[in-house]
C-alpha cells in the first residue's frame, strides 16, 4: 500500500519527542522502565540480549533489571515476535497489562493472528517502531561483533546500508503508515470508526531523529492515556519524522517495483519456479518459523501423503526416476495458497532455510499480488475480515467467464 | 575373507556400472540413489526405474540433504515392497532405517542394500556457499589415504562406525589405493553375491578390514575424543546448557530432520506445550521475567530422552539448525555414553531390541539402592 492510500484523519501529527542523549536503545529502556515503575504496565515484552551470548530471545518482564539487557531494535529478527505473543495468549486473555514492543512486521503477523482467533489481544498494548530491517541470521552469528558494528550504520544511514536481508532491503511497510487502517470510501463514516480503530496504541519513530531524538506517537486515545502516565506531553509536532518517513517510504517503493520485476524474471513459470526449490530439503524449517503458519500440523507432516510401495514405483516409472522426498515443490504451494494471503514479509521463512532458498522474497512477491487482487492488506486493522472468510457475490467474475475462444 | 567383485573402473564409475547392471538385467525393479540435480551441485535421492536416468546417479557423491533411512521408512511404512529394489546409503542412513525399522517404521524385506566404507560428507552449507567445489576434490585423495577429509561434518570426522554392518554389499573407498583404476565390492551375503552373477568384473577374495581402516578408526577415534573433550570445555550443568541452546528459535528442524525422530505430531509441538495465560502469569510472578515462546531447552531435553539410545550421529540436525547449535555434537556425546551403558550399537543388528523395549530384572540395581 502507498502513503496516499492512508486515511489521513488516522495520521498522527503531534506527539512527544524525547531526547536521546544516552542513545536510542537506552532512552527508550529508561521509558519502559518509568513505565513499570508508574505501573502503565504489569509487564512488559521485549527481545532481551541472552547472558554470556550473542543471541536475543523474547523476554516477558516485570523485574525491571531484566530491561538492562533489553534491545527494542535488535540487528537480528529471531523468533518473529508474532509468534512470542502467541505462545502467551493463545489460550485466553491475559489478565495483566502488557506492552509489547515489536517490528511493524510483527505488528502485523500479530494482528494477523488474532484474526485467525491464535492471540488474544485484550490488555495487550501493541507498541511499533521503525524499523531499517533486520541482517540475515547468519551473518549475524558468523561475526556478531562485526555485525553489531554494521548495524549502528543500518540506523545512521537508514534504507542505504544494503547489508540487511532482502525482504527488509524492499520492505515499504517500516513505518506507522503500514500500520494505519486505509481510507475506505464504502463504509459510512460512523461505521468506520467503530471498525477502523487502529491495532497499536503507541508508535516509537526514530527516522528524523538523527539518533539525538526520538518520537513518540500516539495513535489512540489509550496511547494518549500511556504518554499522559508517563508525564509525557505529547503536543510535538512531527513534521521532521513525518517527511522522512514518506522520504524513505518513496525511495523503498521504488526499490521495491524494480527488485519485484527482476525477481518475477527469475521465477515465473513451472520450470524456473521449480529450479528455484531444487535444492529443497523438506525440512519444513520456513514454515515452523513463520508466524502464519500456525497448524499445530501440517497437512504435509500429517502422513496423509504417504502412499504404498506400489504407487511410488508406479509414479516413478511414468517418469524414470522420482525424486524424494516426495512433494517439496507441493509442500511449498499449498503452504502458499494457505498462508500467503496474511505474509507479512517478514523474512524470517529465509532466515531459517538451511539451503539458502530464497523464500521470503519469493512468497513476499506472490503476497504482494494476491493481496492487490483482494484489496487486502494483512495486520493492519484486527475487525477487518480475512479475504477468503467472507464471501462477496460479486467479486472475480473473470475467473468464472471462460475467454471466449477464436 | 569375503568374496569381492571388482570391476576396472574408477569408484564411481564402478558403482554407477554395477546399478545399471542391476537394473537392466532386471534383477531390481528400481534404485533408490543419489542424484544430481543441477550443475551447482545440488543432489536428491530419487527411485531410478529407467536405466537412461542411472547417468545423473551420484550414489557415492558425499553430501546427505536428508538420512535416506527416514526415507526408506517412509517409503515401506504402508507396507513391505514386493519386488526387489536396491538402495544405496551410507553406514549411518542404513543404522537408522533398522533402528526405524525395529520401531516398526517400515520394512528390510526386497531391499538389496548397498553401502561404502564412508569417508564422510560434506554440510550441507558448504553446499549452498559453494565451498563443497573446491573440498570435494580432495575428498577421494583423503578417503584413499585413510585420512580424515577436511571440513566434513564434524561427527562424521569423528565417526568411527564408516564400515556398514548390514548391507548386502559395500563398496570399499576407505584406504583403497587403487580407487581411481577400481571399484572393489564386497559381497557380504548371499543376497549380495546371487545379485552380482553375471555383473561385470572378476570376484576376488579380500578381506574388508586392512590396516588402513584400522588407521582411519584410531584416527576419527582420536578426533571423537577431541571433539567431546571440546564441548566439555564449554562447561556443564544448567547454565552451560541455556547458554549453548541461547540461539534456539524453537523451529524443531533438527527434530523434523532427525531420521530417529518419527513421531507425526511431536509431543512438543501438542497441546501438552500450550499453557494457559494464567500458568504463564504465575511464573512470570515467580521469576520476574519469562522466555517467550516457553520450554525452549525442555524439548532437547526431552527429544533427547526419546530417541538417543537410537542415535546414528548422522549430522543431520546441526547442518538443519539456523543458528549454528552443534545440536549433533551434542546429541552424538551423550547418545555414546547411554549407548556404552545398555552395551548398544544402534542399527548394528536387527535383531537386537531397543535397549527401552526390552525389559531385564537385574539391570541398574545401583540405581534403586
Amino acid at each position: 500500500m502507498t502513503a496516499t492510500q492512508i486515511d489521513s484523519n488516522k495520521m498522527p501529527t503531534k506527539g512527544a519527542i524525547v531526547s536521546a542523549e544516552e542513545g536510542i536503545n537506552k532512552t527508550i529502556v529508561d521509558i519502559f522502565k518509568k513505565s513499570l515503575e508508574k505501573k502503565c504496565f504489569d509487564a512488559i515484552l521485549i527481545p532481551v540480549r541472552v547472558p554470556e551470548t550473542e543471541a536475543y530471545a523474547w523476554v516477558l518482564l516485570k523485574d525491571q533489571s531484566l530491561l538492562d539487557e533489553a534491545n527494542p531494535l535488535p540487528p537480528i529478527i529471531s523468533v518473529q515476535g508474532a509468534k512470542a505473543l502467541r505462545s502467551l495468549t493463545k489460550r485466553g486473555k491475559m489478565t495483566q497489562n502488557i506492552a509489547a514492543i515489536l517490528r511493524p512486521c510483527e505488528i502485523r503477523a500479530a494482528v494477523e493472528l488474532s484474526k485467525l482467533k491464535q492471540i488474544h489481544l485484550d490488555n495487550i498494548s501493541l507498541i511499533s517502531i521503525d524499523c531499517p530491517g533486520a541482517m540475515p541470521l547468519s551473518d549475524y552469528l558468523a561475526d556478531p561483533e562485526k555485525s553489531k558494528k554494521i548495524y549502528k550504520n543500518v540506523l545512521e544511514k537508514w534504507g542505504e546500508n544494503n547489508s540487511v536481508r532482502p525482504v527488509c532491503h524492499i520492505c515499504n511497510r517500516f513505518s506507522l503508515p503500514s500500520l494505519l487502517p486505509r481510507k475506505s470510501e464504502e463504509t459510512s463514516p460512523v461505521e468506520q470508526d467503530e471498525a477502523n480503530l487502529p491495532s497499536i496504541d503507541l508508535h516509537i519513530g526514530l527516522l528524523g531523529g538523527n539518533q539525538e531524538k526520538i518520537f513518540l506517537i500516539p495513535v489512540n486515545p489509550k496511547g494518549r492515556k500511556i504518554l499522559e502516565e508517563l508525564e509525557l506531553k505529547s503536543d510535538d509536532s512531527l513534521d521532521i519524522w513525518q517527511t522522512k518517513v514518506s522520504e524513505v517510504q518513496d525511495k523503498k517503493e521504488k526499490i521495491r517495483k524494480e527488485f519485484n520485476l527482476e525477481l518475477k524474471e527469475k521465477i515465473e513459470g513451472q520450470e524456473k519456479l521449480t529450479a528455484m526449490f531444487n535444492e529443497c530439503i523438506n525440512c519444513h524449517n520456513c514454515m515452523r518459523v513463520c508466524p502464519i503458519c500456525y497448524c499445530q500440523q501440517c497437512f504435509f507432516d500429517s502422513g496423509a501423503l504417504t502412499l504404498s510401495p506400489e504407487t511410488y514405483l508406479s509414479r516413478s516409472e511414468k517418469k524414470g526416476a522420482l525424486r524424494f522426498p516426495l512433494d517439496t515443490m507441493l509442500f511449498h504451494l499449498g503452504r502458499m495458497s494457505h498462508m500467503v494471503l496474511s505474509c507479512v514479509s517478514c523474512g524470517v521463512c529465509e532466515d531459517a532455510c538451511p539451503m539458502s532458498i530464497p523464500v521470503a522474497q519469493i512468497f513476499s512477491l506472490v503476497a504482494d499480488q494476491t493481496q492487490k487482487s483482494f484489496d487486502y492488506a494483512p495486520g493492519i486493522n484486527k475487525e477487518e475480515p480475512l479475504p477468503l472468510q467472507d464471501f462477496l457475490e460479486d467479486e472475480f467474475h473473470e475467473v468464472e467467464t471462460p475467454k471466449e475462444v477464436n | 575373507m569375503s568374496n569381492v567383485l571388482k570391476i576396472k573402473k574408477g569408484v564411481e564409475q564402478g558403482a554407477n556400472e554395477l546399478l545399471k547392471f542391476l537394473l537392466e538385467s532386471e534383477k531390481v525393479k528400481g534404485i533408490f540413489t543419489l542424484r544430481k540435480m543441477n550443475e551447482n551441485g545440488a543432489v536428491s535421492y530419487s527411485l531410478i526405474t529407467h536405466p537412461k536416468e542411472l547417468q545423473n546417479a551420484v550414489p557415492l557423491f558425499p553430501l546427505m540433504p536428508v538420512n535416506a533411512g527416514k526415507i526408506l521408512s517412509g517409503f515401506t511404512l504402508k507396507k513391505a515392497i514386493n519386488e526387489p529394489i536396491a538402495a544405496v546409503l551410507r553406514s549411518c542412513e542404513l543404522r537408522a532405517f533398522i533402528e526405524l525399522i525395529k520401531r516398526t517404521q517400515g520394512s528390510l524385506e526386497n531391499f538389496l542394500l548397498i553401502s561404502s566404507t564412508c569417508g564422510g560428507v560434506y554440510p550441507l552449507k558448504s553446499l549452498t556457499d559453494g565451498t563443497y567445489k573446491e573440498q570435494v576434490s580432495q575428498y577421494w585423495e583423503s578417503a584413499k589415504n585413510a585420512e580424515i577429509s577436511s571440513d566434513i561434518r564434524p561427527t562424521c570426522a569423528a565417526c568411527e562406525y564408516f564400515i556398514p554392518q548390514q548391507a548386502d554389499m559395500t563398496i570399499a573407498i576407505v584406504g583403497k589405493n587403487d580407487l581411481q583404476q577400481e571399484c572393489s565390492i564386497f559381497l557380504n551375503t548371499k543376497k549380495g553375491e546371487e545379485f552380482t552373477i553375471g555383473a561385470p568384473g572378476n570376484i576376488v577374495s579380500e578381506d574388508i578390514d586392512t590396516k588402513e581402516t584400522a588407521k582411519l578408526r584410531e584416527k576419527r577415534q582420536e578426533q571423537k575424543k577431541k571433539l567431546f573433550d571440546e564441548l566439555e570445555k564449554n562447561g556443564s550443568g544448567i547454565k552451560a546448557l541455556v547458554k549453548t541452546f541461547a540461539a534456539c528459535l524453537s523451529c524443531h528442524g533438527c527434530s523434523k530432520a532427525c531420521p530417529i525422530c518419527y513421531c507425526t505430531l511431536c509431543d512438543f509441538d501438542s497441546k501438552t506445550h500450550e499453557y494457559l495465560p494464567s500458568s504463564h502469569e504465575i511464573e512470570l510472578e515467580q521469576k520476574g521475567g519469562i522466555r517467550l515462546p516457553p520450554g525452549t531447552i525442555f524439548f532437547h531435553i526431552g527429544r533427547m530422552i526419546h530417541m538417543v539410545v537410537s542415535c546414528v550421529n548422522c549430522g543431520m540436525c546441526s547442518d538443519v539448525c539456523p543458528v549454528n547449535i552443534p545440536v549433533s555434537t551434542i546429541f552424538s556425546k551423550v547418545g555414546d555414553s547411554l549407548q556404552k551403558l545398555f552395551d548398544y550399537l544402534p542399527g548394528k543388528d536387527i535383531e537386537e531390541p531397543v535397549p527401552f523395549g526390552t525389559y531385564k530384572e537385574e539391570e541398574f540395581t545401583e540405581i534403586g539402592e
